[in-house]
């Protein structure tokens, strides 16, 4: 500090204090808190500029000396709801409250004693605070894109609803959401997700709650003692609203909504059970085709159990290698040889033996296992082929689930390197729905295990919806007919003469074309002269445990091989 | 899709379940709506309503069309909601009416029943553009008989 600062500091007597009185008055006089400062007898000592302006008092006025209740009484009288409250609070000596004011402000106040006998009441205007302290709180309990409330909130709203009276809960899961946002954006999905929230409250009653729990998961809870009359009404009328056709932003849209329904107190007392079993019949809803409602049934939760055991049991099956393969023969209709067979999935299960693929291949598909079994099978299959003449081949399924594996083109090669068989020898068997999910993506998958050599075939052919264009997105090695066809070929004039086409369109395309099904000698002679090129069925072998298949393949023991001798 | 004059076309089932005359004032009522709603929107069009079934063009600004579109979604006075059209358009056909009614002439009624018997009441049957040629000769043979609700 410099000799000169340090003289003037201790200059004429007062000044300091002077100063610091006239800055001390000058900070008081801005703060944006109204200050009151009071005698022992709470006469005016002083008050700043925001304290009169919250009580109503002109600047010009002089308030020093004056009996504060008096004064606020006045100021009451005169119009000021602020001036009553403080009144009040200042009578019941030291204290915090919070005023609500009529015109929609929030004030707080304060009173207490300072520098002994002297009081001060501070009034701080908390409005814009405690309005953004509520937009919080808001923002905690709705959802910002439909305003809908949230989770959170809907659960506290189920909690106490239930322990008032009747209450249905609806729980609805948009169908078809997911690929709206895929394909046309997420500013269309939210666009969409608001339309759905307006028809959602626009078809409840008053005083009914309808939330957005998350994703495209929406809820309903009915209260009152008519909700079960009014529930079946209402699921239906959402059913049919939430699935009529949308136009969002020029875009024509189409979604559907799978509801699932549960009624306290008779489906459950408390709200966790109450929604579990709502999310369970939601779950049946979907399972029976989506755009549908179901209430819940007691059963339902034991058919889930049964599931989750299936799931723990196949995901044991894995690790203890309770998965076995078997070998359909496929025979070669102009040499009358085996030429290859198709591995076939069978899990021994410990108590219910061995189970047919039919009970267990959903589950397997919808929890992604098939991925890490499939790997199994392509694995065991190769295996096993490495054993038969190099001109027998082997076909092994591939589920969607393991298209949509990013490692399905290295799990293949892997396959084909531990075992050392030659790539040409694996077909692999896909199903025309594969190609119509994704096309671009799962050609791509096609083309990569096409260059490892491998060949691919086109499985149950006809069965689904636009055969003759999934023909022309892939070159594929082989055509399997659906059994369905060949079961008709007798009946049904319309089943022949699919198969006739499909031959002819393999013989043109130069692509093989094996008729699936097979049973009959007669069904046999039909197909050879149609011109399929290739036949599998009981009529050539049942599925076989692998040792019984390999006998198949010789020549003095086989039974087939004998019998088409004959031909 | 700001301003561009779009036309949609749909085919509806009735769920109106009254005799009569409380059918024929509901649909007065839907007219009058219609009437009273459309104008700000920009929107004009045709409705038919007969043997159970409804139709509708809507044509304006792709705001309005929609806007107007998801009201009519929403109402419960119909089901099967099946969207023809939806379309760009460069004019109006219903340029006059905010929105005109079919079904008040006994000739209407004659040349709808022979559609839909033509069409055995399938929708999909008849396409957007059909349903709205149909509904512009229609207005134009009733332009000068009185309109329900008008």
């Amino acid at each position: 500090m410099s000799q000169q600062s340090l003289t003037r500091k201790n200059g004429p007597d007062g000044g300091a204090s002077d100063r610091a009185a006239r800055v001390l008055s000058a900070v008081v006089e801005g703060l944006s808190q109204g200050i009151l400062v009071l005698d022992r007898c709470l006469r005016v000592v002083r008050c700043n500029a925001s304290f009169r302006a919250l009580v109503g008092l002109s600047a010009s006025e002089s308030l020093v000396g004056r009996y504060a209740p008096r004064l606020l009484a006045e100021r009451a009288k005169g119009g000021c709801p602020l001036a009553r409250g403080v009144r009040a609070h200042l009578r019941e000596g030291s204290g915090t409250a919070t005023l609500s004011i009529d015109d929609g402000r929030m004030i707080a106040f304060a009173v207490r004693r300072i520098a002994g006998a002297n009081w001060i009441v501070v009034l701080d205007d908390i409005t814009a605070a405690s309005r953004s302290e509520a937009f919080a709180h808001r923002l905690a309990r709705h959802d910002p894109l439909t305003d809908l409330p949230n989770r959170r909130h809907f659960l506290e709203s189920l909690s106490r609803a239930v322990g008032q009276g009747p209450v249905a809960l609806l729980c609805l899961d948009l169908d078809r959401f997911k690929p709206v946002n895929d394909t046309l954006g997420h500013p269309i999905g939210d666009a969409l997700l608001r339309v759905v929230a307006e028809r959602l409250c626009g078809a409840v009653r008053k005083g009914d709650t309808v939330a957005r729990l998350g994703g495209d998961e929406f809820a309903v809870l009915l209260e009152g003692l008519d909700v079960a009359g009014a529930t079946d009404g209402l699921a239906r009328r959402l059913v049919d609203l939430i699935g009529r056709t949308y136009i969002v932003d020029g875009h024509m849209i189409n979604i559907g909504v799978s509801v699932g329904i549960a009624l306290a107190p008779n489906d459950a007392a408390d709200p966790d059970t109450l929604l579990k079993h709502a999310d369970l019949a939601l779950y049946r809803a979907k399972g029976q085709g989506r755009g549908t409602f179901r209430f819940f049934e007691p059963g339902m939760d034991a058919a889930l159990q049964a599931r989750r055991r299936m799931e723990t049991e196949l995901r044991q099956a894995l690790g203890q290698r309770a998965f076995e393969l078997h070998y359909q023969a496929q025979q070669d209709l102009a040499s009358g040889r085996i030429n290859g067979f198709e591995a076939l999935l069978r899990w021994r299960h410990p108590e219910r033996g061995l189970v047919p693929p039919v009970e267990f291949i959903p589950l397997a598909e919808e929890t992604g296992l098939i991925v890490q079994i499939g790997e199994w099978v392509l694995r065991t299959a190769c295996k096993e082929a490495m054993r038969w003449p190099d001109d027998v081949s082997i076909a092994v399924n591939l589920s969607v689930a393991q298209f949509k594996s990013p490692r399905l083109v290295a799990v293949v090669a892997a396959a084909l390197k531990t075992t050392g068989l030659a790539p040409r020898r694996l077909e692999l068997e896909i199903t025309e729905s594969l190609l119509m999910q994704n096309d671009a993506d799962h050609v791509g998958v096609l083309r990569a295990l096409h260059d490892l050599g491998v060949r691919i075939a086109m499985d149950d052919f006809g069965t689904g919806y636009s055969s003759l264009s999934t023909l022309h997105s892939f070159p594929f090695d082989k055509i399997k007919i659906d059994r369905s066809f060949v079961d008709g070929l007798k009946r049904d004039p319309r089943s022949a003469a699919v198969v006739h086409a499909v031959a002819a369109l393999g013989g043109c395309l130069g692509i093989a074309t094996t008729a699936e099904g097979v049973e009959t000698d007669e069904q046999l002679q039909d197909l050879i002269a149609k011109g399929c090129t290739e036949v599998q069925g009981y009529l050539i072998g049942r599925p076989l445990p692998a040792e019984e298949a390999i006998r198949l393949l010789d020549p003095i023991r086989s039974p087939t091989a004998a019998r088409t001798q004959e031909h | 899709m700001p301003k561009t004059l779009h036309r949609l076309v749909y085919y509806s089932k009735n769920a109106i379940d009254l005799p009569k005359d409380g059918l024929e004032a509901e649909v007065r009522q839907i007219l009058t709506a219609a009437r009273h709603n459309n104008p700000a929107l920009g929107v004009t069009g045709a409705l038919m309503f007969n043997q159970g079934c409804f139709a509708q063009v809507l044509e304006g600004p792709g705001e309005g069309v929609t806007r107007t579109f998801e009201r009519i979604q929403r109402d419960p006075r119909h089901r099967d909601v099946m969207l023809m059209a939806f379309d760009r358009v460069e004019e109006r056909g219903f340029a006059t009416w905010s929105m005109a009614f079919v079904g008040a002439s006994a000739e209407g009624r004659a040349r709808y029943g022979g559609i839909a018997a033509e069409s055995g009441f399938d929708p999909s049957r008849l396409t957007g553009s059909r349903v709205f040629q149909l509904l512009r000769d229609l207005v134009v043979e009733e332009e000068d008989q009185p309109c329900v609700g008008a």
